[in-house]
């Protein structure tokens, strides 16, 4: 796909640099346009999707959280890493063991494998012939085959090895090929001789495999049996002593559910209710009770407002209106108790008149469950309604945070006060000044400088990452502006419009940040700065990209434009609970050039 | 569908709205007299500009739709043709109304574009190169080709974002001042029309439930359907609230209940609304209901007369 379409090296950072907590028992809203990132960073949180960086803490107390943070903060020393490290592991959901396989774990598994082959069989086929025993005898193959399926199944679950689904194939497979290789080299070196075979190394290889074959089938099962009982060990010792990244996702996914946004293509057409409700129930090993399965399928039923159970729980999904659907999703996610719900635009396509109904449900599941919920959304509204807490998203980062109220009622960043102010609110009286952004959301693997919603902000200035082209887009939309504004317009911004003809811009590799400007013939580059000076400090606030421009100078016959260094705004608190991502409210820390940025140096 | 009635005056906006199911695109559908062919329209009169729809020949419905009554279809998605070029789909109802050149048409879809602002530029591009709400654009580009009288938007800004929601009612409001257009406005988002209409018609389970002013309709909802759909919508600039809900679910059309549609469901219901089925009345000035909670309202006549559906 990368050739075909031309765009090797070009990625999609859905989601970038997004931090946010929940706290048990709350209601957390993440609202944002479509293509906000929002839904990867929910499904991300339950390793749905794998982050490329960064942790999912859960159930992490708030000492240990401020831990974190601080060492987050803190110079990245060894004994800090290895805290961090320590920490990510006990409460990390998504952390793993990044490090690549360094030399010395490949020689630490390579010796392992060895010194079991050497213990196993090496050492009693070279003390057969001391021993006097033959070495053809089948209680001393068998034997021998059972030794090595024990030591290789202790071997594969030592650290630094990781025990994985296919470990005991992996171990099967070597316990497989072991002994025949040991057999051959002892008779190829030793000149061992093995009954009713030929001389040599073959001959051995062929004989054993004819006449073992079932006696090393029984060590190859032995020793994956062995392998996964000492992975099995091992786990149950891990999650003891390391937390989280111990413990198999699975045991988590109980804890942890997901609400779909579509009831009409979440559930499967083909199961009936129960097989739907139950599923979970199955897959997570709860019960092998049918009994005990059918009242716990029938309770949750019961939970999610579908009453009587029975009657519903032999249905299928087409026998269901989308709201009793919907109910279905949640009592298939409710079956397994468990503690934190993704709910992801959990009503979007029910009517309003059902809709309210979920949404008490939900609500009410939260009183009497403790459900944490983070709940997905593109509906202010809602959130406004549902929400403890909101963060509000725009291309992958989250622009604004705090509780309902702070967001919805005070909004601080330009972005979230433009969302909020085209909300349609079904009350005529309550109209509102609408700020209506135009264009549309940049293409996310193209995204703008600094910060984000730059080319969109009603109310960007300095220090906002302008860009060069949108700096000579705006200087070039200006002057022409000028051009047709006739003398009016001119004389308003005292620049004389005439030196602006003709202006031709090209941008400079020695100096990135800065574009060249030549004059038309017959004007002086002095002309030309003073016009272009002049444009800027009168026109920035219909042409925004003006705000980019940190000072011109005069280069010989040309005139140079730099831009204001692009910096991009951090998340900062300014209240309790309450944290923005805008220069405007937390300025950059290089010192603030908006007020004087036009600045003339001597030629 | 049974007993709608409405009226809408040059320049108005109306909006139509209800949850789905309710009937709404099918009363748009029977004013461009483009129902399905399992549909009919059995009874009732569609006038606009004192010509029954109902009774015209196909050809003349044919010279009247789209150069008269334009309609934006639901989901721009789906609406346009993806193998051909955006500027010969706006195009080609022009060629065919106004029987002109296909060089004076291309003129005239520049114009268009520009009208809903989009660079005229791209006429040459295929659908999907356009976003969402550029699609949306272009649709509002090709319901205005034939400079229409009345538009019929069905549900315009469903699926799109809010801020583009924003902008395609800004621009739908823009041409309905600049243009004079009348505009039916349907969908199933009351907020959406709060802010963009002038009457507003409110329909369940394929019947007219109340009729009136926008700020009639909201402020002082009087059928308890209208009363609960108006309280189900949580309101940004409100109180911080849950929103009510109407219990119960929508009724299928099939087997519609007995009586008033939304009795199961009211909780004011009584005896008489199992029993009878209420016809839209006036409660108030200018303002219409089919509740058996106001005395105006009677029965409906048993199947001899029904309410005339009117346009314009």
């Amino acid at each position: 796909m990368r050739e075909l379409t031309g765009r090797a090296g070009l990625w999609v950072r859905a989601v970038d640099g997004v931090s946010f907590d929940v706290k048990r028992g709350e209601v957390f809203c993440l609202v944002g346009e479509s293509g906000c990132g929002k839904t990867t960073t929910g499904k991300t949180l339950l390793r749905l999707e794998e982050a490329t960086a960064g942790d999912t803490l859960f159930e992490m107390p708030d000492a240990d959280y401020e831990r974190y943070r601080q060492l987050r903060r803190a110079p990245p020393t060894e004994g800090n890493q290895k805290e961090l490290a320590q920490l990510r592991r006990r409460y990390s959901l998504s952390w793993q063991e990044l490090t690549p396989w360094t030399t010395m774990d490949a020689l630490f598994l390579t010796w392992a494998i060895l010194a079991a082959s050497i213990l196993a069989i090496v050492v009693p086929v070279l003390l057969a012939p001391l021993l006097g025993q033959p070495f053809s005898s089948d209680v001393f193959l068998f034997v021998l085959c059972l030794a090595e399926g024990a030591m290789l199944g202790f071997v594969a679950s030592l650290p630094p090895t990781r025990i994985s689904p296919r470990t005991p194939a992996i171990v099967a497979v070597i316990a497989l090929a072991a002994p025949s290789l040991t057999t051959t080299l002892a008779a190829a070196v030793f000149g061992t001789t093995v009954p009713g075979a030929d001389q040599g190394a073959l001959g051995a290889l062929s004989t054993v495999w004819a006449t073992y074959t079932f006696t090393l089938l029984v060590g190859i099962l032995f020793a994956a049996a062995v392998a996964g009982g000492m992975a099995r060990v091992q786990l149950s010792i891990r999650r003891e002593s390391e937390g989280l990244v111990g413990i198999k996702m699975r045991a988590l996914r109980r804890r942890l559910h997901l609400i779909f946004q579509d009831p009409y293509e979440s559930l499967n057409p083909k199961q009936s209710v129960f097989e739907i409700v139950s599923e979970p129930l199955i897959v997570n090993k709860v019960s092998r009770d049918p009994d005990e399965i059918a009242s716990l399928v029938s309770r949750s039923l019961e939970d999610a407002g579908l009453r009587p159970a029975e009657e519903f729980m032999f249905r299928f999904p087409h026998e269901l209106s989308g709201g009793q659907r919907q109910r279905v999703s949640i009592a298939a996610a409710l079956a397994l108790e468990p503690d934190f719900i993704v709910a992801d635009e959990p009503v979007s396509m029910l009517d309003v008149s059902i809709r309210t109904e979920i949404l008490d449900l939900m609500m009410e599941l939260r009183k009497r469950r403790g459900i944490t919920y983070l709940f997905i959304t593109h509906d202010l509204g809602l959130a406004w309604i549902l929400a403890d807490r909101i963060a509000v998203m725009y291309l992958g980062k989250i622009v604004e945070q705090g509780t309902a109220d702070q967001v919805i009622a005070h909004p601080k960043h330009p972005y979230t006060q433009a969302l909020i102010s085209v909300v349609p609110s079904p009350d005529p009286r309550h109209l509102a000044q609408r700020t209506i952004l135009q264009g549309e959301r940049p293409d996310p693997v193209d995204i703008p400088k600094g910060c984000r919603f730059h080319p969109r902000c009603p109310v960007a200035f300095g220090p906002c990452g302008w860009s060069v082209s949108e700096v000579v887009q705006a200087l070039r939309g200006a002057r022409d502006e000028l051009l047709q504004g006739g003398a009016e317009l001119a004389a308003g911004t005292g620049v004389d419009p005439v030196s602006l003809e003709n202006l031709r811009g090209a941008t400079m590799a020695r100096w990135p940040r800065s574009v060249e400007l030549h004059p038309r013939p017959g004007v002086s580059a002095s002309a030309l700065s003073a016009a272009v000076r002049e444009l800027a400090a009168h026109r920035r606030d219909k042409w925004r990209g003006l705000y980019g421009i940190a000072s011109v100078l005069e280069d010989r016959d040309a005139v140079r434009v730099v831009l204001q260094p692009a910096v991009e705004p951090l998340l900062v608190q300014v209240a309790p609970w309450n944290s923005v991502a805008c220069h405007l409210i937390a300025p950059p820390p290089a010192a603030a050039p908006a007020a004087v940025p036009l600045v003339t140096p001597a030629a | 569908m049974e007993g709608v009635n409405f009226t809408l005056n040059e320049g108005e906006a109306l909006g139509l709205a209800g949850e789905s199911g309710c009937g709404k695109t099918t009363t748009a559908l029977s004013i461009m007299r483009l129902l399905p062919y399992n549909g009919k329209i059995k009874r009732g009169q569609i006038l606009f500009n004192g010509r029954d729809i109902v009774r015209l020949s196909e050809p003349t419905i044919q010279k009247i739709r789209w150069k008269d009554i334009s309609i934006i279809f639901q989901g721009a998605m789906n609406s346009l043709n993806p193998v051909r070029r955006v500027g010969t789909q706006i195009a080609e109802p022009i060629i065919l109304h106004e029987k002109v050149e296909e060089k004076e048409a291309m003129k005239r879809v520049e114009d268009l574009l520009q009208l809903v602002g989009i660079n005229k530029e791209r006429m040459r591009d295929y659908p999907h190169e356009f976003s969402g709400g550029m699609r949306q654009r272009v649709m509002i580009a090709m319901a205005l080709a034939c400079n229409p009288k009345l538009v019929i938007a069905d549900e315009p800004v469903t699926a799109l974002d809010v801020m583009i929601q924003a902008q395609i009612l800004e621009l739908l409001e823009r041409l309905r001042r600049e243009l004079h257009l009348s505009m039916i406005l349907i969908s199933h988002d009351l907020s959406v029309m709060a802010e963009t209409c002038d009457t507003i018609a409110i329909m369940y389970g394929g019947k007219m439930m109340e009729f009136g002013t926008k700020m009639d309709v909201f402020t002082d909802p009087k059928h308890p359907y209208t009363q609960g759909l108006v309280a189900a919508f949580p309101d940004i600039r409100g109180q911080r609230v849950m929103p009510a809900a109407i219990p119960g679910d929508v009724p299928s059309l099939i087997n519609p209940p007995p009586g008033c549609v939304f009795h199961p469901r009211c909780k004011f219901a009584f005896e008489r609304c199992s029993k009878a089925e209420p016809a839209l009345a006036e409660v108030t000035p200018g303002r219409r209901a089919a509740c058996f909670l106001y005395p105006e309202v009677q029965e409906v006549m048993p199947r001899t007369q029904a309410a005339p559906a009117t346009a314009r």
